[in-house]
Formats: C-alpha cells, structure tokens, sequence
C-alpha cells in the first residue's frame, strides 16, 4: 500500500518536473502529455503496442529483481538477452513440426541464457568475483559475439540490414495488432517466479540469504546455491526476453546493428526498481515503460523534439525507481558498515 | 542530589543541566517508544537510568544526544532550548555518549582514536601532537582513567577500550556523559574500577547519565535513578532513599521471584564430549586453543568468561559455522565435518549470541522466522510451502512461549528484544534437541524476558536436556550453572562445580589469574 502510493508521489514528481522542463523551451506540456496518453493507451491497436513494447521489459526486469532478493546486483541481463535472442533466432536453421520448433527454440534459448550466467556464479563462490564485474563484461562479450553472428553467419542474403526471418512455425501466433501469445511466456514467468520466491522452499531460501546470509547460514540453508539459483534464474528469464522479441515481434529477426533488441537488459533494472523487485511489482512496472516508449511517438507528432521526450522519459522514470534505488544502496551501506568490527 | 543550590520556594529543582520535558517518540513503523517523558539531569550528578529493555532508555538517550529527532517535546540544555539534528551538534555542545558497540577504530591507537575528529584534533603535526598527548595525559590524571595510548586498541581488553571511549569524550569537553550500559562486557574487576572513576568525575562537576538495569549497579554508583517502564517515567528516586526491592518493583511493575533451585537429580548420559577442540578465529588467529569437556544429559554445563576470549568461536564450531580441529562427538557420533543443517538435524539447537546477525531474519514475518532452519515438516511434494500450516505453527510458538507480537505476520522487526529470543527460543526447542547451546541467551533482554527464559532453561534441564550455556553474565551462571568452565584466552583456566564457586574467585579466573586448585 504505502509503495504504491511512494510511487504515485513519484510519478507525480517526474511528471511536474518533465513539464516544467517542456514549458521552459515553450512546449505545451499538457497537451504533450495527452498525446503521450492517448498514443499509448488511445485505442487497441495502441495499447496492443505498448502491451507488446513491455513483456520483454518484465523479463529483463525479473532478471534483476531476483538477482537483488538474493543479495545480488546482477546487472547481466542485458548480455543474457542478446544471446537468448541470437539462439532461438538460429533454432530457425532447423527444421522441426511447426509449433515445437517454437519451444525448441525457448528452451535452447533458456539454456543459453543459463550458460551465460554460470561463470558469473561460479567466480563468485569460488574466487569472490563481485557479479557487478563479471556481468559488465560478459555482456561485452556477448554484445561483440551476438554482431559477430548477425553481421557474418545469419544476416538475410537480401535485406542486408537484418538477420533472415523466423520460420512461421517457430513464431508466436498474433493475438492483436503488434501483439503475440509471447505474453504468456512474460506473464508467466512473472506469475512463476512470485510463487516461487513466496510458496516455495528455495524461493524461501533465497529471500533468506539475501536478507541476512549469516543467519541463513545458520539455519543450514545454502547461501551459494540461493545465489547460484537466482543467477540461473535470471540467466533464462534474460534469455527469453530475447527470444521473445525475435519470435513474438515484428521484424521476426534481429536488424544488423541490434537495434531491435536496444538496451533490453538495462532498461529492465529500472523496471525492475520501478516495481519494487517483486514480480508483481515488475508487470506494472513494464507497462509504464512500455506506456512511455509508446506514447513518445505520439508526442513527437505534436513537434516536441525527440532529445526532449528522452528527458521527459528519463525524468520520469528516475523519479519512480529512486525509492527502491535508495533502498537497495542503504542497505548495501549498511553491509558494509557491518564489516567493521565493533 | 549533587552539589546544587537548595530549591527555591516556586521551583520545582535548581537550574537543571538537562531538561527534557514532555519527550515523546513514535518510530515509522507506529511503535510507541517514549510518551510524554520528563527527564532532568543536574550538573555533577550521576543519575541512573533504569529500565528494562524496550522500557525506552536508549530512544531517550538518543534523542538527548541527537542521533534521533523526538516526535514531540522540548530539550533544554543549561537553560536554553536545543534541537540537535546530529550527534556531532550535540557532541559540540558537550552532550557525549558511549555505546554499547564502542566506536572506535581498531589498528588505531588510542590516541588516534582520541583524537580522530576531534576539533584541533590534527596529529599529523608533531607539535600538535605532543599537545594533544599532554592533554589527554592530563585528562588520564584528573579523572583516573589510565590507558595507554600508543597500542592499537584492537589489542586491548574490552574495559580499556571502554576507558579510551570515555577519555574521547573528555577530550571533547562534555559537560554530560551519557553510558548506555558501560558495565555488560566489564570482568567484576573492571566494574569496581569503572563506579570510583564515575563519582570522580561527577566530583569534578560532570554529570553521568548511567543506563543500567542491574539494580546492584544503581545502587552502588548514582546519586539519583529515573525508572521508565514501557515509554514512561514511573519514578524519579534519590538513590540514597530507595533500595533494590523497590527499584525492581518499579522496573517491572511486579514482584520478581527469587533465586531457581539446581538440579535435585543427578546428571545422565555424556550428551556432548568434546576432547582438545581448537578453532581458528576470524584474523586467523587461535581462538579456541584445545579445550575439553562433556555436558551430560540433565545438566547445565556454563562457560563463564568476559565476551571475546574464543565463546564465540567455540559456539561458531560446534554448530558447523566454523572449521575445527580436535574432537566432538554428539551421543558417541562424531560432529567432524558436519553442515549446520546436519548437526541440527542430530539434534543440535542453537540460541546464538546475536539474534539479529544470526538468528532471525528481521525482514522476514514471524511465520517465515518461525520455520527459518525447520521448513521440511511444512513442504508439499514439489517442496512448496504450506503456509497455512506455518502460520498455525507460528501462532503455537507465539501461545507456548508468550511472545507478544501483531501477529504472525507482523516482521520480526516490530517485536521487542525479548519477544524476539522468546521467538527465536520456541523455535529452537521445536526441534526437540539432545542437546541445547545457549550463547548470551538473556543480554540485552529486560527482566521479565530474562525470568522467562532462565526459567525456561531449568526446566528443560529438569526434563533431562543437555545444556551449554555461555554467558558473561555471573548472575546468570550463579542461577543456573550446574558445572562452570572459565573460559579466558581460549582456554579454560578452570572447571569448577557450582558449590565451589564465588564471585571473588570466578572474577579472577575470568581475568585469567589461575585459581589454586582448580581442575583442568
């Protein structure tokens, strides 16, 4: 309850003060605002769009926010992602019955997702690498190797600035407009993950170990396998965010400078901030991103320039996750504090 | 009363250093902590702050020395009205307090500790320096707390440390020192040095508010003693004219019961043997350095000793949180190489020294504490968690053990200390242990809390369990021990049985002066 009015409070605040940014370069910020809403929200078609621009977001987002109830910092998403995309885009290379060829390719892409992410556990429990480090690189490293792939082994012989296309049988079927049954996979990891973390013994085990590992400790739980769980967790979640915005979203394929797959992995640690780290929390969460992204076309067309919505965006959505930013850094603090002997 | 003038017809006191009036405190999260208090210190005395815990002392001390701000109310400092936003604005205005957890910087010696932020406090100027000694010097001199100040504090012994945080509020100037339980981690020794230390500086006209709730300890030391009890001021009393009777009656709002009674029947089976255990601490150096001994089924077997002379590390081992070398054995099976979950489930129960590091996880509700380190019993088939039952389960800790909370959902958090360990206690004894290890299992708790658990321990003891109690509290090992090991620099100077033990010789075995006749 009082989260969802701490958010409300912020959004107000990004919102006055995204306004006050528009007015001062003489912009009508109200007006903006409605083209934002109606944009996003307007009809079905648009809320089909925005629906369809936040389930990779929740994924990515979920990502994080497991990583974090663990007592982790996993920023690795983004790296996930990219590869998750770029395995279930060359699932397209086989040929399998329609339909499972699709789950072929989620569950390759799942794996790839978790590969990804075991040395970043591995390092940690066994050479104390702080995952913060280790995920910035391996998303370098899966950044530079997911071009290299697209660019050189899977790029369409034609249309030269994108991959070849997903065969129709390993696509999400439309349910409307630019969105496809891919919502399941977002929602349904979403739905997973609550349970897990609240009706489940290691989901249990892993709120545990983040919140006080001595004490988790203690109790005989295993800190390194809550750590490892979350890690891999959030390893196939990444994954399919990728997956999904290649089989489940036009163009069916990822253009050569990965611009459809963007700052996926990234956008979703404010997601996930905006949503508390809760699963829940994190739905809302990417479709207010999704809201934002939508609705900035529509404030375009009322000639507000492109770098200013970007601020407007940017405002707003530091306004919403800086409370559970703040949150996580105090209590980070305060770990260390306790390091001090007394 | 201290040396002030006699009160005038329509004041109520002579001009208070401190007065606080009307200090009332209510934390975010709802709880009540101060209500309405009026609290008032003169200068020179040393006045006692008695309560048990969760009565408020240490809200009330926080708020005089600016670490909290009050919900409402007003403070006033020689006469004029204050509002500290910090403890350094308080501290400048010569309010000093020293906390339980000394704030003090290990490798630093203690002169650097004396002198580290303080207001011309530079060392790295030899002129400035050899000033700075002159003067703290000085302060050693006029108020008898002696302390070398050119080793590492981390090397000295808790009650110097204690000293140097004392001489680093002198060196500040403060006109009120405020102790919040100085005397929890002191040997009986260092008590006695520390009380004439204390009316030596309320001689030379500082004023001492002294946080206790050893009623001994108010009575031997303070001129006057303000009595909370549940956020409230119930007494304001001249020490001189109350006695410990009535100090407890007022603490506890109850006639507490006497002494407990030690076991009638003799002690059983060897439950716990432990043969030349040695553990590494955490700097890597030896912390338990081969101790033996056994605790048999029915007794309580109590590790004396001031904190920091390997209990901890000797818990740490014997619950699989830390590597050990030796022997240990439960009931003839070996502990060797055991998970904490393994030795729990052989039987194994652990009351650890600090309940919020290790024991209970503050964020998480009182079900989730409940069945932290005993979830099996409440998992389906796929390893869901039923939390009907969980929750039935929790209500039935709550009931057997009297812990008062919201609910079972409230987070531990929101419980007093003493509802916590009773929490964390039935959670424990749930588990139907052989063998109970009970590490400081009542500090910090206030009577009523502490009466329970004693009471709880003899209990279990009479049903035939296997207690380890450590504690650095003689009161406790007097009330409950059956066999007493003083434990002093990882070993044990001595293992007495409790008809041969006394205060005088215990306290020096805890200072590590060997005891003639003691057996190893």
């Amino acid at each position: 309850m009082r989260a969802i009015l701490e958010s409300l409070l912020a959004l107000a605040l990004g919102v006055l003060v995204g306004a006050a940014v528009m007015a001062a370069w003489g912009r009508d910020p109200w007006g903006a605002y409605a083209a934002l809403f109606t944009g996003a929200l307007g009809n079905v078609r648009a809320l089909a769009s925005t629906l369809s621009r936040s389930l990779p977001l929740v994924l990515t987002g979920l990502t994080f926010a497991v990583g974090a109830r663990a007592g982790l910092f996993n920023i690795g998403a983004q790296g996930q992602m990219l590869l998750g995309a770029v395995v279930a885009l060359s699932c397209g290379l086989l040929s399998l019955p329609p339909g499972w060829h699709l789950l072929v390719a989620l569950a390759l892409s799942a794996l790839a997702g978790a590969l990804w992410a075991l040395p970043v556990a591995l390092l940690k429990l066994t050479r104390g690498v702080s995952e913060v480090i280790s995920t910035i690189m391996l998303n370098w490293v899966a950044h530079w190797l997911t071009l290299y792939l697209v660019v050189q082994k899977l790029s369409d012989r034609v249309v030269g600035q994108r991959t070849f296309t997903v065969p129709m049988g390993m696509r999400f079927p439309v349910l409307q407009g630019e969105l496809t049954w891919s919502w399941t996979v977002s929602v349904g990891m979403a739905l997973f993950l609550f349970w897990f973390l609240w009706y489940h013994r290691q989901g249990y085990e892993v709120r545990a170990a983040g919140l006080n590992p001595r004490a988790a400790r203690a109790a005989g739980i295993s800190v390194s396998r809550a750590m490892v769980l979350a890690l891999l967790l959030g390893g196939v979640s990444a994954a399919w965010a990728g997956a999904i915005q290649v089989l489940g979203r036009f163009p069916y394929a990822i253009t050569s400078d990965l611009a459809n797959l963007g700052n996926l992995g990234f956008d979703g640690i404010a997601v996930a901030l905006i949503g508390r780290n809760h699963p829940l929390g994190i739905l809302g969460g990417a479709f207010f991103f999704g809201v934002l992204a939508t609705g900035a076309a529509r404030m375009g067309l009322r000639g507000i320039p492109l770098e200013m919505i970007q601020i407007v965006q940017g405002v707003i959505v530091v306004a919403m996750a800086a409370p559970e930013a703040l949150r996580l850094l105090r209590r980070l603090r305060a770990r260390q504090k306790e390091v001090v002997p007394a | 009363m201290g040396a002030g003038a006699k009160p005038a017809p329509f004041f109520f006191m002579a001009e208070a250093l401190l007065l606080a009036q009307g200090i009332t405190k209510v934390y975010p999260d709802g709880t009540v902590a101060l209500t309405g208090v009026d609290f008032e210190v003169q200068p020179g005395e040393v006045h006692g702050l008695l309560g048990e815990n969760g009565a408020g002392k240490s809200t009330l001390t926080k708020i005089i020395s600016g670490l909290l701000p009050p919900t409402a109310g007003r403070i006033f400092w020689k006469g004029k009205p204050v509002r500290f936003s910090s403890p350094r604005e308080a501290l400048r205005a010569g309010i000093g307090m020293v906390h339980q957890h000394f704030a003090l910087v290990g490798p630093f010696t203690g002169l650097e500790n004396i002198a580290l932020g303080a207001e011309g406090g530079g060392l790295l100027f030899p002129v400035r320096a050899e000033a700075i000694r002159r003067r703290v010097e000085e302060l050693m001199a006029a108020s008898g707390l002696q302390a070398p100040l050119n080793v590492p504090v981390e090397e000295l012994p808790v009650g110097v440390q204690q000293r140097i945080e004392i001489l680093k509020m002198l060196f500040r100037d403060v006109d009120l020192l405020i102790l919040d339980e100085p005397t929890a981690v002191l040997t009986p020794q260092e008590v006695d040095e520390l009380f004439p230390i204390l009316r030596r500086l309320a001689q030379q006209g500082k004023s001492v508010v002294f946080i206790t709730h050893k009623l001994r300890e108010i009575l031997a030391v303070t001129d006057r003693v303000t009595v909370l009890r549940r956020g409230r001021v119930v007494a304001v009393r001249k020490t001189a004219e109350t006695t410990v009777e009535e100090l407890a009656q007022l603490m506890v709002g109850e006639t507490m019961v006497a002494q407990a009674q030690r076991s009638r029947r003799p002690p059983g089976e060897v439950v716990l043997r432990v043969r030349d255990l040695r553990v590494l601490g955490p700097e890597g150096r030896p912390a338990v350095d081969g101790v033996s001994f056994e605790v048999r089924a029915g007794e309580i077997f109590a590790i004396a000793g001031v904190q920091g002379n390997g209990q901890s590390e000797l818990v740490e081992a014997l619950v699989g949180l830390r590597p050990w070398t030796g022997e240990a054995e439960l009931l003839g099976q070996s502990l060797r190489g055991k998970s904490p979950a393994q030795l729990s489930a052989l039987g194994v129960a652990h009351i650890p020294e600090d309940r919020h590091a290790l024991g209970l996880i503050l964020e998480f509700s009182v079900a989730e504490n409940a069945v932290l380190g005993r979830l099996a019993p409440f998992l389906n088939p796929v390893g869901g968690v039923r939390w009907g039952r969980v929750q039935r389960f929790a209500q039935d800790l709550l009931v057997r053990f009297s812990v008062q909370a919201r609910g079972v959902r409230a987070p531990a958090r929101s419980l007093s200390g003493g509802n916590q360990q009773k929490l964390l206690v039935g959670r424990e004894l749930s588990k139907s242990p052989k063998l109970l290890i009970a590490n400081q299992p009542t500090r910090g708790l206030d009577v009523a809390a502490t009466r329970y658990i004693r009471d709880l321990l003899l209990r279990l003891r009479d049903e035939g369990l296997a207690i380890l109690l450590v504690s650095a509290d003689l009161d406790e090992i007097f009330e409950l021990a059956d066999r007493v090991a003083v434990m002093y620099r990882g070993t044990f100077t001595g293992i007495l049985p409790a008809e041969e033990l006394d205060r005088e010789r215990i306290g020096l075995l805890m200072g590590g002066v060997a005891a003639e006749g003691a057996r190893e």
